[in-house]
C-alpha cells in the first residue's frame, strides 16, 4: 500500500489550506470549478466549513500537528462566537460570519455558469454541524487538551440547542436548496452532539447539571432515528426520515460511532450504499432530487469514507484493496478535487478539496497497524 | 484639575469600558474581548488570560487617563464633551493603530498580515477598526473609548472644583 506517502501527500495539502493569519482551513482554494461540465452546480468553498472540524482536529492531533490543531480549535471558538448558539455553516477565513451569494459576468470554467462568490448555504440550518463541532471538542479534551470555563458554557449552550432543534428539518451534509427535509445523517449527528456532551460533562469540561436533559434529547433522537429512517426493504438507514433513498454520507454514523460499525443495522447500511451508489472504487452522494438542474460526478471523501467504515468494523483487507484503489485516482502530486467523473476519471468541482484529503487521513489512520 | 481625579475618573471610566465590550461580546454583538486579547499575549491559559487581561486593562486604563489629564491642563479646561471628543480619538486610534497594528506586531499568538505558513497564530489579527471581530466592532470600541473619556473629563472637572 502506498498510504503512508499519500497521506503525507494530504497533510501537506491540508497546510497549504490553512490561512496563515487565523489558522482557520480552506474548505477548497477555488471558486466555482464546476461538479458537472456547463453545469450550474458551482461553488465558492474559500471559507472554512464547522463540519470539517472534527476530522479537521482528529487529523492534524493524527498527524504529530498539535500546534496546528490548537491554532484551530482556537479560531473555530473565537469565530462562532457571533452566532453561538446557532452555527453558522462556514465562516470566513478572517472570523467574519458575513459571505453573501452573488454571481460574476463571468464565462465560467468550460462554460460552466453562474461563477459564485460567496455561498448561499451560509443561511441554512445544517444539525450535523452541531455533531461535528462538539466532536471536535470531545476529540481536543480527550487528547489532554483543556477547555477553560467560558468555552465549556458555551458548547452545553450548543448543546441546550440540539436539545431544542432536533426535531426541525434540515438542509442536510450536502446543503441541498431543495425543501428542508428530515435529513437522517443530521439526526445523527445530533445524538453525536448530544453524546459528546455528555461525555465531556461526565469528565467535568461542561456543566453536569445539564447532562440528563442530554441524556433523555439523544435517547429520544436514537428512537427517532432507528424507526423513522430505517428501511427493512432495504436492510438500510436511508438518506431522510420516511425516505427510500440512500445517502453516502450514512458512512459516517459507523465513524462517528453511532452504533458498533460491525452491528447488522450499520453492516446493512454500508452494503446496500455500496450496492446502490457505488461505481467500481467511487460512490455517489445520494439518490433522488437534490433541487438542482443537471447530474455530477463521484463524490470523493465519501469512497474515503467507505473505506474508513470498513476498516473500523474489522474489514481491514477490503477497506485496504479500496485505499489502493482510491489512492491510484489521484493526480501527478497527490491531489484530489471534489468530484470525479467515473467513466473518464476527470475530476469535478473545486481542487484541492480539504475534505478528500481529511478523509483520506482519516482513513488511512484507521487503517493504520497501531489502529487494528 | 487633580491627577487624583483623573485616576479615579480613569479606574470607573475602564470598568465603564471593559463591562460595555464584555456585554457586547456576550450578547453576540461583537467578538472583540480586550482583556482577553490582552492577557493571552502572556498566557496560552485562556482562563488566566482573562483575568490578566482584565487587570492589564486596568492599567492601560489608568496611563490613559493620565494622558487626558495632561491635554486637559494644557488646554486649561475639562469636562464630559472634551473628554467624549478625547475618547473618539483614542477609540479611532485603537481601531486603526492601537490594536489593529501595533497589537499584532508585538502579540506572540496573533497571527499578522505577514505570518507565514508555518505560523500557528491563537488569535486572528483584528484588522483595520476591528472589522474581523465582527461588522459592529467599531461602532461599540468608539463609542465605548468616548463613554470613557466622558467620565475621565467629567471627574476632572468635579476634582477641579
Amino acid at each position: 500500500m502506498r498510504i503512508p506517502v499519500t497521506t503525507l501527500r494530504s497533510a501537506l495539502a491540508l497546510k497549504l489550506l490553512v490561512f496563515a493569519q487565523s489558522g482557520a482551513i480552506a474548505a477548497a482554494a477555488t471558486t466555482s470549478l464546476p461538479e458537472g461540465i456547463g453545469g450550474e452546480r458551482n461553488w465558492d468553498y474559500r471559507y472554512c466549513w464547522i463540519r470539517d472540524s472534527s476530522f479537521t482536529l482528529e487529523a492534524l492531533l493524527q498527524l504529530g500537528c498539535p500546534a496546528e490543531a490548537t491554532s484551530f480549535f482556537w479560531w473555530f471558538m473565537h469565530a462562532t462566537r457571533l452566532t453561538l448558539p446557532r452555527l453558522q455553516v462556514f465562516y470566513r477565513l478572517d472570523g467574519g460570519a458575513y459571505a453573501p451569494e452573488r454571481t460574476l459576468p463571468l464565462e465560467g470554467y468550460r462554460g460552466s455558469r453562474p461563477v459564485r462568490i460567496g455561498n448561499g448555504a451560509a443561511g441554512q440550518l445544517q444539525l450535523d454541524t452541531y455533531g461535528e463541532l462538539l466532536d471536535a471538542a470531545f476529540v481536543y479534551a480527550d487528547k489532554g487538551y483543556s477547555l477553560d470555563a467560558s468555552t465549556g458554557r458555551d458548547l452545553a449552550r450548543v448543546a441546550d440547542f440540539v436539545c431544542e432543534h432536533w426535531r426541525d428539518p434540515d438542509a442536510g451534509i450536502w446543503e441541498v436548496r431543495a425543501a428542508p427535509r428530515h435529513h437522517t445523517q443530521s439526526k445523527a449527528m445530533c445524538w453525536v452532539a448530544l453524546d459528546r456532551a455528555v461525555r465531556l460533562a461526565d469528565a467535568g469540561h461542561l456543566p453536569r447539571a445539564r447532562a440528563p436533559r442530554w441524556r433523555a434529547e439523544a435517547a429520544a433522537i436514537r428512537r427517532f432515528v432507528d424507526t423513522q429512517c430505517w428501511s427493512t426493504a432495504k436492510d438500510s438507514y436511508v438518506g431522510y426520515a420516511g425516505g427510500e433513498d440512500l445517502d453516502a454520507s450514512l458512512l459516517l454514523m459507523a465513524i462517528m460511532r453511532y452504533d458498533d460499525p460491525d452491528s447488522p443495522r450499520l453492516r446493512g447500511t454500508v452494503e446496500a450504499i455500496r450496492r446502490e451508489l457505488s461505481r467500481g472504487p467511487l460512490l455517489y452522494r445520494y439518490t433522488g432530487d437534490d433541487g438542482l438542474a443537471g447530474g455530477e460526478g463521484a463524490f470523493l471523501c465519501c469512497s474515503f469514507w467507505l473505506a474508513e467504515a470498513l476498516a473500523v468494523a474489522g474489514r481491514r483487507e477490503e477497506a485496504a484493496r479500496l485505499m489502493d484503489e482510491l489512492i491510484g485516482l489521484a493526480n501527478d502530486v497527490g491531489l484530489y478535487a471534489e468530484e470525479i467523473e467515473p467513466a473518464s476519471g476527470e475530476f469535478l468541482g473545486n481542487f484541492p478539496q480539504g475534505l478528500v484529503h481529511l478523509a483520506l487521513v482519516s482513513a488511512a489512520v484507521a487503517l493504520a497497524p497501531t489502529a487494528s | 484639575m487633580s491627577a487624583g481625579a483623573a485616576l479615579l475618573g480613569g479606574f470607573i471610566g475602564t470598568l465603564v469600558l471593559t463591562t460595555t465590550l464584555t456585554a457586547a461580546s456576550a450578547l453576540r454583538i461583537t467578538r472583540m474581548d480586550i482583556p482577553f486579547l490582552l492577557g493571552t499575549a502572556w498566557t496560552e491559559d485562556r482562563t488566566r488570560a482573562r483575568v490578566l487581561g482584565y487587570a492589564l486593562h486596568f492599567v492601560a486604563g489608568l496611563m490613559f487617563a493620565l494622558g487626558y489629564y495632561a491635554v486637559f491642563v494644557t488646554l486649561g479646561r475639562a469636562g464630559w464633551l472634551l473628554g467624549m471628543a478625547l475618547g473618539l480619538v483614542h477609540g479611532l486610534f485603537a481601531g486603526t493603530t492601537l490594536v489593529n497594528v501595533l497589537l499584532p506586531a508585538v502579540h506572540p499568538r496573533m497571527g499578522t498580515p505577514f505570518s507565514a505558513s508555518n505560523a500557528t497564530p491563537l488569535l486572528e489579527p483584528p484588522g483595520f477598526m476591528l472589522l474581523n471581530y465582527g461588522r459592529a466592532t467599531p461602532i461599540v470600541t468608539v463609542l465605548g473609548h468616548a463613554v470613557y473619556g466622558a467620565i475621565v473629563g467629567v471627574f476632572v472637572a468635579a476634582g477641579g472644583r
